[in-house]
């Protein structure tokens, strides 16, 4: 597309552009980092995980101020303000992602002295690097504002909801089993609700970058497999 | 004088309805300014009680295609149009169509305001005396009427028999809104009815364009994108002669359907 008749316009754009790429590559690493803290009980990779959410939410609150400015000073229309918007939108997303992350990373700190149940432990890591390649693919979209590959990710997060599922039930046989299993297992489930919600917010994402180049807005019903509310302590454990 | 009764217009309902009636038909519209073609095969509804602004850059033909609505361009022979205009059905391109009472119909807002030399009362007054003939009870009441809905009742009515070339620029402007709207007219024009004046007195105008779509059908042509997005529900985007984009106005400002659209609206056109 051609640029603005007033270039610094066109600047103020690319600036939210640049902010947002920023935000999104922390964000990948903070998931990635908090995973693997989580598989090796690294206290001092987790900590790292904790301290870099401080620049994650410095910069949503500047997009937020550059976006809210360009409105005021550009009156952007159509795809302009669109982007605008997204902009606005998508910071909130990386932000919350980041977050969750985080969280994640002080369950670690939490759990680090207690060695048990690798394999579950393997499970939810597995989770994560499903979440991991959709918030990739997803901030690859928004980068070539490419629909197709956002709604592909829009569409395989039922995927992750599925594994969130199958593994709370297995966490539940677990403690069933054994109640000292409870505490880690309950630090463990929160972790993988943690990285299913990381899913949900890479989701929300690609429905952005549906309206940012379509100006639409995708249907509600999202296909949804977390079936986890409806798991109960008699449900048969899947095999 | 005694407070006339209005109906209450509507107000606050910004979305475009488009089962609205057609009040103004262009039919395959074509305008020459001598030889060159100024309108090119314009087809486009405007439906009652709505408000559509014509936008794009300058000579690109907007204030051309309001000008044939009242056939003021008319004054000037080297100009004509082709096609059909149709006001509730009739074609006012017609030859046999009165241009005082089409003008009567379809009145006109210029972007400088033009009070007659007179005074206030004098500026309302003067056009219904063309037309009809009512006793001073009746002619006052009929001028306070519009100048109510001209939204200028307020700010003149102590002084009634000064000049309105004495008020300022918005008043005057709202004082000839007043002076078409005592004709009665079917369809209103605005060319670039808020371009000299101040943000206050064009807030006013605003104001006072959402209050008339009640009774009125409305088009608008204006410079000022935000303005048209702000007070009309439906636009007409127009370039060099032709309609290149119609709809309605939240749709073409959110996602138009041509590019050229929005470039134009996004302050990309080359």
């Amino acid at each position: 597309m051609s640029g603005h008749i007033v270039t610094s316009y066109d600047q103020e754009l690319q600036n939210l552009r640049r902010s947002i790429a920023e935000m999104g590559g922390i964000a990948e690493k903070m998931v990635a980092d908090s995973g693997q803290a989580l598989l090796r009980r690294d206290a001092a990779l987790a900590q790292a995980v904790i301290a870099v959410d401080q620049r994650l939410d410095g910069l949503q609150r500047e997009i937020e101020e550059k976006a809210i400015l360009l409105i005021a000073k550009r009156q952007p229309m159509a795809i302009d303000l669109r982007e605008t918007i997204s902009a606005i939108r998508v910071s909130g997303d990386l932000e919350r992602i980041g977050d969750l992350a985080k969280n994640v990373a002080k369950r670690v700190v939490a759990i680090s002295d207690q060695v048990q149940l690798q394999k579950i432990v393997v499970g939810v890591e597995h989770m994560n690097e499903l979440v991991q390649e959709q918030l990739k693919d997803v901030l690859d979209a928004y980068a070539t504002q490419d629909t197709v590959a956002a709604l592909d990710v829009w569409a395989r997060d039922g995927g992750i909801d599925a594994l969130y599922t199958s593994l709370f039930r297995e966490l539940l046989t677990y403690m069933m089993e054994d109640p000292r299993n409870i505490t880690f297992c309950t630090h463990l489930l929160f972790c993988a609700k943690n990285v299913e919600r990381i899913g949900d917010h890479t989701t929300n994402i690609a429905e952005t970058i549906h309206y940012l180049a379509t100006g639409e807005t995708l249907p509600t019903d999202r296909p949804k497999n977390d079936r986890s509310s409806f798991a109960t302590l008699d449900s048969q454990p899947e095999a | 004088m005694s407070a006339t009764a209005t109906a209450a217009p509507v107000v606050g309902q910004s979305t475009a309805d488009e089962s609205a009636p057609v009040r103004l038909a262009v039919k395959d519209l074509n305008f020459f300014y001598g030889d060159f073609k100024g309108l090119k095969n314009i087809n486009l509804n405007f439906l009652d009680r709505q408000v559509t602004a014509l936008i794009g850059p300058s000579g690109c033909g907007k204030s051309t295609l309001l000008r044939t609505f009242n056939r003021i361009y008319s004054l000037y022979p080297e100009q004509r149009a082709e096609g059909q205009i149709l006001l509730d059905g009739r074609n006012i391109l017609d030859p046999s169509i009165d241009l005082n009472e089409l003008r009567a119909r379809v009145g006109m807002v210029f972007q400088k305001p033009t009070p007659f030399p007179m005074s206030i009362y004098d500026n309302i007054a003067f056009g219904i005396r063309l037309y009809e003939r009512l006793g001073k009870a009746d002619l006052d009441n009929r001028v306070e009427e519009a100048l109510r809905k001209g939204a200028l009742w307020d700010e003149v009515k102590d002084k009634l028999k000064q000049s309105g070339m004495g008020l300022s620029g918005g008043q005057q402007q709202r004082l000839c809104i007043a002076r078409t709207v005592a004709q009665r007219p079917e369809v209103i024009l605005f060319d670039e009815p808020t371009s000299a004046l101040d943000p206050i007195s064009t807030g006013r105008i605003e104001e006072l364009i959402e209050q008339l779509r009640g009774e009125f059908t409305i088009a608008i042509v204006t410079h000022n994108m935000q303005q048209a997005a702000r007070i009309s529900q439906f636009t007409a985007f127009m370039y060099l002669g032709e309609l290149i984009e119609f709809g309605p106005t939240n749709r073409l400002f959110m996602n138009p359907s041509k590019r050229q659209t929005q470039d134009y609206i996004t302050g990309r056109f080359g």
